[in-house]
């Protein structure tokens, strides 16, 4: 018996939940902290703007004072060389069609784009060809969560190179 | 992960999805009901990391603990899961995949209580203590419902090789 719950075992050892479920967590994750961390800002330009105030008040009060500007000194520039202007490669996207995660979804209010990064596997799981050696990789995709903080849809993006 | 670390959590989801959904699935039998219990588990991470106190055990028993409730819970209220419990019809071919299926029948024709106890330590390698942490039980028990557990496999098992 034992033998045959190692062979259960053996063959259950690479299953794994499908891309989707890391995509919802990280939808979940990222609309978590963005929640916790409004306060924080709110605060610190609260802080901020307090700041600013006290650093005013006392400039009300200070007294005239003259201040005598020493002449500027006669300084010999040497002539700047020309700028060589560099052509820095611009990072450029190539993103695909949307796929749907949902089949039915419910009417689309509103919702936002997130960018996260995925195994390859996940490309499969909505019909994009894969290469077997390439399953593990990591690939960037953007997913559209909608206003019920479902995936409703994922695209994928190529980040290439332009050569100038 | 507490401070909001996205890579953290995507690294220890990584690290730690797999023997949660096994376990959901060697439980249910279903591909979705193990799906969204492994989901569920780490929302319930997400929101409860508070809760998780590494001196009372180590973080896979935590996390089967939580997928264990949830398990236990779709088990109670859908009819999504089968009912395996007939022996006669459990293991008909000799093929390898086949065998491999109809013992999978066989443990998920277990009650939970046994179930749970053979899938955590005889299929995925869980330790007495910490499979008494994630099933919320004395060890004892754990080693008991085991054994319970194992020669009602038998029994099942040895009905298809006397077939």
């Amino acid at each position: 018996m034992n033998e045959l719950l190692r062979a259960l075992a053996e063959s259950d050892r690479e299953k794994e939940a499908p891309p989707e479920v890391e995509i919802r967590l990280k939808a979940a994750f990222r609309r978590k902290y963005k929640r916790r961390m409004w306060p924080y800002f709110a605060a610190a330009a609260m802080a901020a703007g307090m700041a600013s105030f006290f650093v005013r008040v006392p400039k009300l009060q200070t007294m005239e004072i003259a201040v005598v500007t020493p002449p500027a000194p006669i300084l010999r520039v040497a002539k700047a060389a020309p700028r060589k202007v560099v052509h820095r490669k611009q990072p450029q996207e190539v993103v695909t069609e949307f796929y749907p995660l949902m089949e039915d979804p419910p009417p689309f209010e509103r919702g936002e784009l997130l960018r996260v990064s995925l195994p390859a596997a996940a490309m499969r799981s909505v019909g994009v060809p894969v290469s077997e050696d390439r399953l593990a990789e990591t690939v960037q995709a953007d997913v559209l969560v909608g206003q019920e903080g479902l995936a409703r849809a994922i695209r994928f993006v190529n980040t290439s190179v332009n050569r100038p | 992960m507490l401070s909001g670390d996205e890579e953290a959590f995507t690294a220890l989801y990584r690290r730690r999805q797999g023997p949660v959904y096994r376990f959901a699935l060697q439980m249910t039998g279903n591909v979705v009901i193990a799906e969204d219990v492994t989901q569920e588990v780490f929302m319930a991470l997400l929101s409860k990391t508070a809760k998780f106190d590494p001196a009372r055990g180590s973080l896979a028993s935590f996390l089967y603990g939580i997928a264990r409730n949830l398990v236990l819970r779709r088990i109670e209220k859908t009819a999504e899961i089968e009912d395996y419990a007939g022996p006669e019809d459990i293991l008909d071919d000799l093929t390898r995949r086949e065998t491999i299926e109809g013992v999978r029948r066989a443990v998920l024709s277990l009650p939970p209580v046994y179930r749970e106890a053979v899938v955590l330590c005889d299929i995925n390698d869980t330790s007495y203590e910490e499979a008494a942490r994630a099933l919320d039980c004395p060890i004892g028990t754990v080693r008991s419902r085991l054994n319970r557990g194992r020669s009602m496999l038998a029994q099942k098992l040895a009905v298809r090789s006397s077939v």
